[in-house]
């Protein structure tokens, strides 16, 4: 008896609980879609079903009759245990697959030496196959070289450039470190007292001569006389006319 | 049963129930009007509801997957979602529970932040959807996740159980919960 499989929708009146509260949701027809299906296919899908139902409610059993009765344990230690056992059967899991993959590349290579031996060794064109990726592995090997040495040479020339940098660095600090003496012998020098003396002497004769300076301006003008027509008596008063402190 | 269980009912043949669990009644409608569009070999069932815990009345069929639809819009939304969750038995988190965030889309009217429904998800591991179901574009990719994570929950797929599925989807889920 073929069986037609068809969709339905159904809605649930939800329970009303402390304060919320559901209500009646319209009940929506279903639409019917026929697939056509082979009699043999859908007995086959059907049977895959119910082996892998089968598995489950079995997997379910077995979990619920080894579980031993733990007392109440803390959030962080309900967490730890969680992700301890999801390790598990993440890693159960990779296991399983590299098994797989083993397996397979035993079957492959068993295969292909049931082929090699089956053919003639020379026309086939698996050996082209081989030969072709014989040569490109060659040339991977080949370019990775290139690319270990180039990034070796590239290695090499940054090293140089730190130890150039490095060398610059100490050389900058040493015309620092110069300056540095430079600045403080120069202050020093100027703090001590000869300097001290000098500079006193030279306010001294600066300000003679600025005395000196005045008097000879008065002498002119008040000898009423036009210095400004004559330009080398001119240039005297101009002169005389100079900040001594100035200079 | 205020409590619902995985497992505990004889599942029909080739037939796959989901619940769809959350406030918004429309989108709920629109999420399982996309999935019963959908291609699929196995009879699909979709059962809507408000909160839990459902009425124990009624005759169900045995429950596939669970999914709790969050609309960041609403904080009442999540907040009827976490009281659901306590009417749900823990055996149903290994694969059969999902979460689905929708309107994510329009920032500004997000009244729950995204990293809450993350690490909700996170707490209850269960792998977590975003949808915008306004787009059409975006919710038929959904309701065929959807339908293909319930064939899976359902036993339907060979060799994929559900709890496969969740430890698949959670590895790429993880890295950017490092960040957060």
């Amino acid at each position: 008896m073929e069986k037609q499989p068809g969709k339905q929708a159904a809605t649930e009146p939800a329970d009303s609980g402390a304060g919320g509260g559901g209500g009646e949701l319209p009940q929506v027809a279903g639409a019917q879609a026929a697939r056509p299906e082979d009699r043999l296919t859908l007995l086959l899908r059907l049977r895959a079903q119910t082996k892998q139902q089968l598995l489950e409610y079995k997997s379910m059993v077995d979990a619920t009759e080894e579980k031993a009765p733990e007392q109440i344990l803390q959030d962080k230690q309900v967490e730890a245990k969680i992700e301890d056992l999801e390790n598990e059967i993440e890693e159960v899991k990779i296991a399983f697959e590299m098994k797989k993959l083993a397996l397979d590349r035993m079957q492959l290579s068993t295969a292909l030496k049931k082929n090699l031996e089956k053919n003639n060794p020379r026309t086939s064109v698996l050996m082209d196959n081989m030969k072709h990726i014989l040569k490109l592995n060659k040339l991977i090997m080949k370019s990775h070289q290139e690319s270990w040495d180039l990034e070796e040479k590239l290695l090499d020339v940054r090293k140089k450039r730190l130890q150039l940098k490095q060398a610059s660095e100490s050389k900058l600090l040493e015309i620092q470190t110069e300056k540095n003496k430079q600045k403080d012998d120069l202050a020093v020098m100027e703090n001590s007292d000869k300097i001290k003396a000098i500079q006193q002497n030279l306010q001294m004769e600066i300000q003679i001569t600025t005395v000196i300076q005045h008097v000879f301006q008065n002498l002119i003008l008040g000898s009423k006389a036009n210095w400004a027509e004559d330009p080398a008596f001119k240039e005297t008063v101009l002169q005389l006319e100079k900040n001594l402190t100035m200079i | 049963m205020s409590v619902l269980r995985p497992l505990d009912k004889q599942p029909g043949l080739n037939t796959a129930t989901i619940l769809l669990v959350g406030t918004e009644d429309a989108l709920l409608q629109q999420l399982a009007d996309s999935m019963l569009k959908e291609d699929c070999a196995s009879e699909l069932k979709v059962h809507l509801a408000r909160s839990l815990p459902l009425p124990s009345n009624v005759n169900r069929p045995r429950i596939d997957l669970i999914m709790f639809v969050v609309n960041l819009h609403s904080k009442y939304s999540l907040r009827n979602v976490e009281e659901s969750l306590r009417h749900v038995d823990a055996t149903f988190f290994l694969g059969k529970v999902g979460f689905l965030a929708t309107g994510a889309g329009r920032e500004s009217q997000c009244s729950v932040h995204r990293s809450t429904v993350v690490r909700l998800a996170r707490t209850y591991r269960s792998p977590l959807l975003f949808c915008d179901p306004e787009v059409d574009g975006f919710r038929v990719p959904v309701a065929q996740r959807l339908v293909r994570m319930l064939q899976i929950c359902a036993g339907h797929v060979p060799g994929v159980s559900a709890l496969n599925l969740l430890s698949l989807l959670r590895s790429s889920e993880n890295p950017t919960l490092e960040d957060l």
